[in-house]
């Protein structure tokens, strides 16, 4: 009788004529997930620089924003795009749908690092740049975030493997990236061990280097006493506001 | 109101508050048994014999560096026991334990390493270092980051819906099924957005007080 | 600093073994076990009307195929209720089947030479076919309207292929978008993302409402069968055994008759 096993040799093979679609559904994901991380780097930079300004009316909006998307669940968020939106008229494409789900998201979380960044340089620097007669504007753009940048790096490369994880909630809504498709094939064959492997290895492949490297920079920062005060200062203020 | 009356009838809410009650139960115990495993595993790759720290950071870097869908979906339809609810469970539990994991390693690796020297010339064992002296500073450094980390599992616990698990975001889901108007479909979605706001909100804010606390008293 | 890590280590251990020891008991099981157990564990539908539903009133699962269900109980067991039915949709019915937690499978379940090679299906018991559910007002009168259109339907079952035949023969083109439930491809209709629902006429019923309609194509017919694990080939001979004499005496067309379904 034939190996009815879970991962027979059979199941690999046919697994492997189907390469184009798990290869359409990487590419999906990826660009997806590039173009997610940009918006939630704009947005991030957005309202970061919001929480710090001296208006408390921008500080609220950032609030807000940071407040509403940290504590509701993604899977609401896009579903309330897909479902919700669509009723109401406005029928966003999923590959559009996934970039601004998944990128307003995590753009609250990027928000919150940068905020954070800034927060963690000394206030003297600040005042000694003021007193040097720069502008809010040249303070932040020569003083403040060429070291914040530095330091918010590693958070950041962590913000972005949870973006890229977190993309595979397309698949809920038909949104032909690499789960869904490897979803979708595990249904359809029931070869669902090597489908779900193939799938976890494609993430792991993009996932894994961009969190090795955080971990190492981190590190390397760390071993210089100046930001590894400020490194820790960021990891406090991530959650107290 | 009468659009709210219309939505929310009586057995709507109590199918609404059975989701939300699974939610809580589910995060509870997912939380609880993550944080065992995950101290577990952050020990042992932090202190165990090579092999054993190996095995360690292969667990923790394999579940940290995939989604926590496709543990979902790989665990509900391969594992060969269990029901559904136990399955999903067990698959938001491996994943978050591996971050909880890195979480812990932190706030272990956080104490000077000084401590254990001075510890040690003191005659304190290495059980005995690690009980009076490094957990007590640990937990106190990572109750922050754990405690969202548990906000992002209780989100997470969402996924779950994909393989028909009753929880909150199901519940909803399911009553929305039965309507077909914008506006009821926006309250149900409201609805299911205030919920998961409220605890996740009031945990954050818990955290917030409680850092301020600790930063007055150090 | 060793004897603690390795404390440690096999304390996980016993974590990972209790779980799977937890299971042991419940691999799929020949007719003799199932005597042993005193219970049928059965995969059933719980939102597909006639086949078999959720009594929203009493909390039980009725239908055509729990009547299945139990004659096969009362055959084996000699009492028809001793069943423990588990509600299934198209995508876990396998896997609950594959890893033991359920003895049978009697849910809509189509035979298609690729499932038989991972299931055991008995002599078909039913024959469905596809159905199409649109909203009233997109205006479509038949699948040959329908070029260019976005279709839904559900992981994991047969409508895909049996539709895109259909549309090949009509010389038009569609495109899928596949969902893990059928509520799902409900809310993905009600909201305008695809164009029709389509599955096994069956499951359109429990579907319909106020906006929708079913068109008048049906096409490939699907044959149901009662699926049990492929190496449990005991239960399997057994059952379909039972299939077939209650087809052959006319039990299985009364019991259509009783739940006024037609093909």
């Amino acid at each position: 009788m034939r190996n009815s096993g879970p991962f027979a040799l059979w199941r690999w093979e046919r697994l492997f004529g189907e390469w184009q679609a798990f290869g359409e559904g990487f590419l999906r994901t990826v660009e997806v997930a590039i173009l997610a991380l940009a918006l939630a780097l704009i947005l991030g930079i957005i309202f970061g620089l919001f929480a710090t300004s001296q208006f408390k009316i921008l500080k609220a909006i950032s609030r807000i924003y940071v407040e509403f998307f940290q504590n509701t669940p993604l899977v609401i968020q896009v579903f309330f795009m897909y479902n919700g939106l669509a009723i109401a008229g406005l029928r966003l494409s999923v590959f559009l749908i996934g970039i601004l789900g998944v990128g307003i998201y995590h753009g609250a979380y990027v928000s919150e690092v940068i905020r954070a960044g800034i927060g963690s340089i000394p206030f003297g620097q600040t005042e000694a740049a003021k007193a040097q007669g720069f502008s809010y504007t040249q303070t932040m753009r020569y003083v403040i975030l060429p070291q914040t940048i530095k330091i918010v790096l590693p958070p950041l490369t962590n913000q972005a493997v949870n973006l890229i994880k977190n993309t595979s909630v397309l698949a809920m809504i038909s949104g032909f990236d690499l789960m869904y498709m490897a979803d979708s094939w595990a249904s359809y064959s029931l070869d669902y061990g090597p489908s779900y492997i193939v799938a976890g290895a494609l993430y792991f492949i993009l996932c894994f280097p961009l969190a090795t490297w955080a971990r190492n920079y981190e590190e390397k920062l760390k071993s210089n006493e100046l930001y590894r005060n400020q490194i820790e200062t960021v990891e406090e203020a991530l959650i107290e506001q | 109101m009468s659009l709210i009356l219309h939505v929310f009838t009586p057995e709507n809410l109590k199918f609404l508050l059975k989701g939300f009650g699974l939610t809580l139960l589910l995060s509870i115990s997912i939380i609880i048994v993550s944080i065992i495993i995950g101290a577990i595993l952050a020990f042992l790759r932090n202190y165990g014999a090579k092999t054993v720290k190996k095995i360690a950071g292969a667990y923790i870097e394999i579940f940290r560096n995939t989604p926590l869908l496709l543990w979902v979906l790989a665990v509900c339809f391969m594992l060969p026991f269990g029901n559904v609810v136990f399955r999903g469970g067990l698959a938001l539990t491996l994943y978050t334990s591996s971050v909880l994991a890195e979480i812990i390693r932190g706030g272990l690796n956080s104490i000077d390493f000084g401590q254990f020297e001075a510890a040690a010339s003191q005659g304190f064992t290495f059980i005995q270092t690690l009980r009076y002296i490094v957990l007590p500073q640990t937990f106190t450094r990572i109750i922050p980051s754990l405690l969202s980390q548990v906000i992002t599992t209780i989100k997470d616990t969402a996924f779950l819906q994909v393989v028909a698990i009753p929880e909150f975001t199901r519940s909803g889901f399911v009553v929305m099924g039965r309507y077909t108007k914008t506006s009821e479909v926006f309250l149900i979605f409201t609805f299911i957005a205030i919920g998961y706001f409220l605890i996740c909100f009031a945990l954050s804010s818990f955290v917030r007080n409680y850092q301020k606390k600790i930063n007055y008293s150090i | 600093m060793k004897k603690a890590t390795k404390v440690l280590f096999v304390l996980l251990i016993v974590i990972v073994l209790s779980f799977s020891l937890a299971s042991c008991k419940d691999k799929g099981a020949g007719v003799d076990a199932i005597k042993d157990a005193g219970v049928l564990k059965v995969g059933v539908k719980e939102d597909v009307p006639n086949f078999g539903l959720r009594n929203t009133d009493t909390d039980v699962i009725e239908g055509f195929e729990v009547d299945i269900a139990k004659m096969i109980a009362a055959e084996i067991l000699g009492d028809a209720d001793a069943i423990e039915l588990t509600p299934v949709t198209a995508k876990t019915r396998g896997p609950l089947l594959d890893n033991g937690e359920l003895d049978l499978v009697i849910a809509t379940f189509t035979i298609t030479e690729e499932r038989k090679l991972t299931y055991n299906f008995s002599t078909p018991y039913y024959t469905d076919a596809v159905g199409l559910m649109v909203k009233k007002d997109a205006g479509y009168a038949g699948l040959a309207d329908m070029d260019g259109a976005v279709i839904g339907v559900a992981q994991s079952a047969t409508s895909k292929d049996a539709v895109t035949a259909e549309a090949d023969k009509l010389g038009i083109s569609v495109s899928f978008s596949e969902y893990a439930t059928y509520p799902e491809i409900k809310a993905a209709l009600d909201s305008g993302r695809i164009d029709a629902f389509c599955v096994d006429g069956s499951i359109l019923g429990g579907y319909m409402d106020d906006t929708t309609m079913i068109l008048p194509d049906r096409f490939s017919p699907q044959d149901y069968g009662v699926a049990s694990k492929l190496d449990n080939t005991d239960l399997a001979d057994a059952v379909d055994k039972m299939i077939t004499g209650w087809i052959d005496d006319g039990t299985m067309d009364e019991l259509i008759a009783k739940w006024g379904l037609s093909y």
